[in-house]
């Protein structure tokens, strides 16, 4: 569950696009199911830099981060993202991913540390249960 | 991280990367628990100790808690981010802190906080704190935990706090109590002059900005509210009002200059209404604990209620009762 009633507090995710393209679809509606989910979504924006990223993620203290990439530089942008979690002492933030990612690459982003990849057509109650799986 | 908060005062004290996650989850304890507000000034105090002549007595506050409000897509978001950026320009060495409010779901609880992505690119700037927040239900614009993240903002040393709410009707002015001065945004095509006259929203400014200068019916509606004002029956206090663009960054620095100057006038008031908001809010806390303790009593002993509807008890015997388990239970504890 994504709600603790016991405090009134909830999970603050960051949806956030690295790199260059533009295309942010996907991020919104990752961003929409999981408000529907009952999920604090904190959205970016297109086109940031890696440190963009962390940086908010640490001012906001999510518990998530959601990578979402169309560009292919997915192995090199993740891998920063978690690079510059653990140079700030962040590393527990979860973070996953999604986009249009090649299936042979998951692997190696999992080995990498990113907790999940979603691809295109993903049904949203996969990812809301793997989510919150993640935070059990 | 840890969550215990005199670990994280001490910690957001510090410097590099390590302190601002400890003033995240500071803030994140304020939001999920808003009636803990009082323990930061335990913290700091148990911090202080040994370190009196380095910090102050009391948690440090901002020159300026500035509101901005005003209604969905006036431009909010996107003057705050103009304003961080002139602060940062004529104020090189000082802090700015930014607290976002959007409105969180009345069906799941969720929410989209989106004002960052006008303000993306104070980042990666150490000198921008922004924490984007969820109304959680919370009507008036706020939401309950505002005021602790507010003192933490204060707590690591920013000069200026710009308070902007959700995007608000005619009648949520909350953050008059948490705010130095508010700034109510307008934008052209919102409505004519008989929204001028109405009562809530239209009183609450300390200084009007109208926002999107550059499009049909700007100076209009510059017109009408000035026309509008000058019905005021007490005029005592002058409300400016300054036209900008804040997508061009037009006038944004006469905004500044005006708010600085706003600042310099009236700043002697404010000691003594920060100091009545501080009674004000731990007192609530208090009455909040109290309320959570007798909730629990009351839930563990569904019978008091039902005796109450059977008509054998009375309201303020059930009260009674409740208060006298709530004092034995604390002091088993």
């Amino acid at each position: 569950m994504s709600d603790s009633t016991a405090t009134g507090a909830k999970v603050r995710v960051l949806i956030g696009k690295p790199g260059l393209d533009g295309h942010d679809r996907g991020a919104k509606y990752v961003a929409h199911i999981l408000r529907d989910a009952g999920f604090e979504v904190i959205y970016t924006g297109i086109r940031r830099t890696p440190e963009q990223i962390v940086d908010a993620a640490i001012q906001e203290d999510v518990k998530m981060i959601g990578l979402s990439l169309l560009s292919g530089a997915h192995n090199t942008l993740f891998k920063r993202v978690l690079d510059l979690l653990k140079e700030k002492g962040a590393e527990d933030i979860i973070v996953f991913g999604g986009g249009t990612i090649p299936p042979d690459d998951v692997p190696g982003l999992e080995a990498m540390g990113i907790k999940a990849v979603f691809g295109p057509g993903t049904p949203a109650k996969e990812i809301v249960d793997t989510l919150n799986s993640c935070l059990a | 991280m840890t969550n215990d908060l005199i670990q994280l005062v001490d910690i957001a004290l510090k410097d590099g990367p390590i302190s601002v996650r400890a003033a995240g989850r500071l803030m994140s304890l304020m939001e999920d628990q808003p009636w803990r507000l009082p323990e930061l000034f335990h913290a700091w105090a148990a911090v202080r100790q040994g370190r009196e002549d380095e910090l102050s007595e009391q948690i440090p506050m901002p020159r300026l808690f500035l509101g901005i409000t005003g209604a969905p897509g006036s431009g909010k978001s996107t003057m705050t981010d103009a304003l961080v950026g002139e602060y940062r320009e004529k104020h090189p060495d000082k802090k700015v802190g930014v607290i976002a409010v959007d409105p969180s779901s009345p069906f799941t609880g969720g929410s989209v906080l989106g004002d960052r992505v006008r303000m993306m690119r104070h980042a990666t700037d150490s000198n921008v704190f922004i924490r984007s927040l969820s109304a959680r239900g919370h009507l008036g614009g706020l939401t309950l935990g505002v005021k602790g993240v507010a003192r933490v903002m204060g707590l690591i040393g920013c000069d200026v706090v710009i308070i902007e709410t959700v995007g608000v009707g005619q009648s949520e002015v909350e953050v008059t109590q948490v705010a130095d001065l508010v700034t109510v945004v307008l934008a052209p095509g919102q409505g004519d002059s008989i929204q001028m006259l109405k009562a809530g929203l239209m009183e609450i400014a300390d200084l009007y900005v109208i926002n999107k200068m550059d499009r049909e019916g700007s100076a209009q509606l510059h017109t009408q509210l000035l026309s509008s004002l000058n019905l005021s029956f007490d005029k005592k206090e002058v409300t400016d009002v300054q036209l900008v663009s804040a997508t061009d960054k037009t006038n944004i620095d006469q905004l500044v200059d005006l708010l600085d100057k706003r600042t310099s006038e009236q700043s002697s008031d404010w000691p003594a209404l920060r100091e009545k908001r501080m009674y004000a809010d731990v007192s609530e806390s208090v009455l909040d604990q109290a309320r959570m303790l007798l909730a629990g009593e009351l839930r563990t002993n569904p019978d008091l209620t039902k005796q109450i509807i059977e008509g054998t008890v009375t309201v303020h015997d059930v009260a009674q009762v409740l208060l006298e388990k709530a004092c034995d239970s604390t002091q088993e504890v």
